[in-house]
């Protein structure tokens, strides 16, 4: 009896845990280099609305995929020029990316409120198929996106650990200045690190409206930006950590739905509640070592050469 | 600062605007407010379209409609927009607008409300609703007869009375046909969550659930979830959802609002309006979607013959009836009438899942 | 607002300047949003004419912008005096919501209480219940556990989880359809109105607070304190200031003014206590604090902008089809003229 239990959590955690990881991974890239994005949940929302009304009017979700990607992009580099080039408040800068995100979406979604598209399509190898609790899941019945998570969260992981260009990221996100006294550009990485940490916001946005609800609405990512912000924290700012943290708390609100589904209640609400109390026990254990992994300059405006 | 920019403020909105015109034939105006998007395939579409077509029907009948208004102090600042609009008729179509609408009303004596839930009349408030639970009783009749695991899903967006009731009277039909069969609820908790839809649909077929019913504003995502799983669907609120599901749809319920809303038009434009209480059932506010094609005929007759049960009084919620943790909730011979539906906050027997 | 202040605010040589640089600003993001506007096929200046003919120009209208602002100013201050500090509270929704919730909790604990006792309770419980919210964080900062930037982003979402857990439980109401929303207050906790509006006493309250605020920093040896911690910390400790103490007050006394936005929107508006208390006045307050450099002058003049810019979506929607979330663009406009304008470490951090 609990086979199907545990099985039906996993597919659960996958399901909802793929667009959080995209999520927490574009985050992680942009605290990385030193900048927080509270706006996140706009970004999110562009991605999806952007993905969904490109699929309905094109018919093809591949271009629907790439369009919010390439918003998403777009809108955190709107973000960078506030916050990068006109050196803004970067928790009031995101917090205009917020509403900017609300309002983008729901004029962009309108025209395809109710739209019937076709979404991503899903691929499941025929030698995993034979097997009957796999079938009677979603186990491995999965779109490109969730394919690819853990592989993107390895290249994330390598892209920021183990290149040239990732090392000048992280530079700037622990001292803009030293990053620039020893020949780094702040400014260009950090737009850097911002389109790509946007690309993988929108990607996450539009695998919501693609892959996991094919429906476009107005707030439909219901708090995942701001989720996202606690597992960045939570995973310590990395990547590969950025794998479980996603699937716990996508397997906690699995978990809730699955529980229900067998007849017993956890209150859904203090499931929810779960990966914030967490993420500030986690942030309480560390103490004043919080140093040690987060990026020391994050969220400080960095003036130029002095 | 402040005062000598809104003073300008005022100054310029004075020279700026215009009074509203009033030489249009216009009758009536009527105002609607929906808790989400008109183009939703379920709740909010079924109001928009029964409306759309009295505006078109009667002349002089215009449409003044705000989508996504929040269940809060909001609506009432919306209401209260749409009277200022010249609005004379107005339907707060959910639940949560209650208290608001009572407020506006109150304050607006010659605007008539048509409220879409429950609670007391008043001269210009009237409430309305579908009485869809004991229609879901054939639902479950079909779904009792098509289901191959004997395990039924049924997503709701809140546990309020109504859902409850919807999802009794889809079990007992269920079980009137099909001893062995169970429907597994699961609770979003909002009635317009996508991705938590979605989530449901999927745990409630990983469970096991072969066949999924709803009660969320909008079945798009539950459905179209289910369909591309393989499984078979009962639709809810809307009966163009069928198209959504070309191979799991079996059958489901719509509403069927445009007759009592023309009535209502009407009996404002002479000026007759009175607040009440309504409730139609099937053939009246309520109709039976079109069978998918997968369900064979003499399951259709079957429904059928059950449905024509249910329209000419047959009451679903009738005693003895002990709930789904042994206790004796209906006494033999009683009834829960349609009135007092939104107060059931039981599951009956063979549901699984938790009422409070 | 006190006749003294503003000519006070006259006299200044600046005020002038900012008035022209504030219109400029609003005058810009109206431009850059009727091309948007223009772009989906709407009427921009129909559309402008509508907002001001449905909310300045019309007595209803105009008594919304202040039930509007009431939540806006008090989030606004919550926000403000921790930043005098150099705290960041982005927390003021939570404080919110715990504000309402501790309100409720009072009014349901005295039941038949009169209202000469109930009322100050209930507003007493509101304060504590974002005061308790903001401590939290306060006291994390203060032992140097946990920057409050992020323990107050993450306590926002625990708190309304929090009013749901007891809306859909123990608080349901039995009435009809048994929604999802506690039982009506007693009379007795509800905040008066007035005018025959829903200007309710909250507004009363957000201007004392504001006040408050006012004399406290600028009247007062508190203020100096204050000051004297946000320019350095350190050599403020040195100086003799309890600076660990000072960061748990100002935190907490903060929220516990966005708390009282809570019981008003909970006494005041609703008359019960249900989810979707507010529509993002905490996170609106913060950015009110931070465009006006925390100055109380700023806060109301950004709050009536706030109000005027939220109501238009109504009207928008009404007059012309326009999906209400689309006047947050208007919104994000003006700020990122401002933000874009203005350099950081202006105001708060």
């Amino acid at each position: 009896m609990t086979t199907p239990l545990i099985l039906g959590l996993l597919a659960g955690a996958i399901l909802s845990g793929t667009s959080l990881l995209y999520a927490t991974l574009g985050e992680t890239i942009a605290e990385r280099s030193g900048i927080v994005n509270l706006g996140l949940e706009g970004i999110l929302l562009i991605g999806a609305s952007v993905g969904f009304s490109v699929t309905a009017a094109s018919g093809n979700a591949w271009l629907g995929l790439f369009a919010a990607g390439m918003a998403g992009g777009l809108a955190n580099l709107l973000f960078g020029w506030l916050v990068v080039t006109r050196k803004a408040n970067q928790l009031a800068s995101g917090l205009a990316m917020m509403f900017f995100g609300f309002g983008a979406s729901a004029l962009i979604g309108a025209r395809y409120v109710g739209a019937v598209i076709v979404g991503l399509p899903k691929w499941r190898p025929s030698w995993l198929a034979g097997f009957r609790w796999v079938k009677a899941t979603t186990l491995f019945n999965y779109d490109l996106l969730t394919w690819v998570a853990i592989p993107v969260a390895v290249l994330v992981w390598w892209a920021l650990f183990r290149t040239r260009w990732g090392l000048g990221v992280r530079a700037v996100g622990e001292s803009p200045a030293v990053a620039f006294a020893a020949g780094r550009n702040p400014a260009v990485l950090q737009y850097q690190a911002l389109s790509c940490g946007g690309v993988l916001g929108g990607l996450a946005g539009a695998h919501l409206s693609l892959s996991l609800t094919l429906t476009w609405s107005e707030y439909m990512t219901a708090g995942r930006g701001f989720i996202v912000i606690a597992l960045v924290i939570f995973s310590k700012w990395n990547p590969l950590r950025a794998i479980a943290a996603a699937l716990l708390f996508g397997g906690a609100e699995s978990l809730q739905l699955q529980m229900q589904a067998r007849g017993s209640l956890i209150s859904p609400f203090l499931l929810d509640m779960s990966p914030y109390i967490l993420t500030l026990i986690i942030l309480v254990a560390w103490g004043g070592s919080r140093r040690l992994a987060a990026p020391a300059g994050l969220g400080r405006t960095f003036y130029g050469s002095e | 600062m402040k005062s000598g920019l809104s003073v300008s403020w005022i100054v310029l909105a004075c020279c700026l605007a215009a009074p509203p015109a009033f030489s249009d034939p216009t009758q009536l105006i009527i105002g609607v407010v929906y808790v989400g998007a008109i183009n939703d395939y379920g709740y909010n579409a079924s109001f928009h379209q029964a409306l759309t077509q009295v505006a078109t029907n009667l002349p002089g009948v215009k449409l003044v409609e705000v989508e996504n208004v929040p269940e809060s102090g909001e609506a009432e600042r919306v209401m209260e927009g749409l009277v200022q609009q010249g609005a004379k008729l107005i339907f707060p179509t959910s639940f949560g607008y209650q208290d608001s609408a009572r407020k506006v009303a109150k304050r607006h004596k010659d605007v008539a409300f048509a409220f879409a839930g429950d609670g007391d009349t008043a001269k210009n408030f009237g409430v309305f609703f579908g009485s869809t639970q004991a229609a879901m009783y054939p639902m479950g009749v079909a779904a009792g007869k098509m289901t191959k695991t004997n395990k039924l899903g049924f997503v709701i967006g809140m546990p309020i009375g109504y859902a409850l009731g919807n999802v009794n009277a889809f079990q007992l039909g269920a079980r009137s046909v099909n001893p062995k069969a169970r429907t597994v609820v699961v609770v979003t908790g909002g009635w317009s969550d996508k991705a938590k839809e979605a989530e449901a649909a999927n745990a409630l077929l990983d469970q096991g659930c072969d066949v999924v019913a709803m009660h969320v504003d909008s079945p798009k995502t539950v459905i179209q979830t289910v369909e591309a799983r393989g499984g078979m669907s009962i639709g809810f609120q809307s009966v163009e959802a069928r198209v959504l599901a070309p191979k799991g749809w079996i059958t489901g319920l719509g509403f069927t609002w445009a007759p009592y809303f023309t009535e209502l038009a009407k009996s404002v434009i002479t000026g007759r309006f009175r607040g009440e209480a309504v409730y139609q059932g099937l053939g009246k506010m309520v109709a039976i979607a079109p069978f998918g094609a997968s369900v064979p005929p003499d399951v259709q007759d079957l429904v059928n013959t059950v449905a024509a049960k249910v329209e000419k009084g047959f009451n679903p919620f009738t005693g003895p009836l002990t709930d789904n943790t042994g206790n004796l909730v209906l006494p033999p011979g009683a009834k829960v009438g349609a009135d007092q539906m939104g107060r059931m906050n039981w599951y009956v027997d063979g549901v699984i899942g938790k009422a409070r | 607002m006190p006749e003294g202040g503003l000519t006070a605010v006259l006299r200044r040589s600046t005020a002038l300047r900012t008035t022209v640089r504030h219109c400029g600003i609003g005058v810009g993001a109206l431009l850059m949003f009727a091309a948007i506007l223009l772009a989906a096929g709407k009427d921009p200046l129909k559309a402008y004419v509508d907002t001001f003919h449905y909310t300045l120009a019309n007595s209803y209208g105009f008594s919304e912008l202040l039930v509007r602002m009431t939540p806006l100013l008090l989030a606004a201050v919550a926000v403000a005096l921790p930043a005098r500090l150099g705290l960041i509270n982005v927390g003021g929704e939570g404080q919110l919501y715990m504000g309402a919730f501790m309100a409720s909790a009072g009014a349901f604990l005295l039941p038949t209480a009169p209202r000469l006792i109930l009322l100050p309770f209930v507003a007493f419980m509101g304060f504590m219940g974002g005061a308790i919210w903001a401590a939290i964080p306060g006291i994390l900062r203060a032992a140097k556990l946990v920057n409050e930037t992020i323990s107050t982003l993450l306590l926002n979402y625990v708190a309304p989880l929090i009013v749901s857990y007891f809306v859909f439980g123990l608080w349901r109401a039995s009435e009809n359809s048994a929604y999802p929303q506690s039982s009506p207050f007693p009379d007795a906790a509800l905040l008066p109105s007035f005018f025959n509006t829903r200007i309710h006493a909250g507004l009363l309250i957000a201007v004392v607070a504001l006040l408050a605020y006012w004399l406290l920093l600028e009247k007062t040896r508190w203020g100096v304190d204050m000051r004297a911690i946000g320019g350095n910390a350190e050599a403020a400790q040195r100086l003799g200031i309890p600076v660990p103490a000072w960061i748990v007050t100002a935190l907490a006394v903060g929220g516990g003014f966005a708390g009282l936005a809570g019981m008003g929107e909970a006494m005041g508006i609703a008359g019960r206590l249900r989810q979707g208390l507010s529509p993002g006045y905490g996170f609106a307050g913060f950015l009110i604090a931070w465009l006006a450099g925390g100055r109380p002058l700023g806060i109301v003049f950004m709050a009536f902008l706030f109000a005027i810019i939220t109501s238009a979506g109504d009207t928008l929607q009404m007059t012309q089809g326009v999906p209400y979330a689309v006047v947050n663009i208007l919104l994000a406009m003006i700020l990122f003229i401002v933000l874009a304008r203005r350099s950081a470490g202006g105001t708060s951090k």
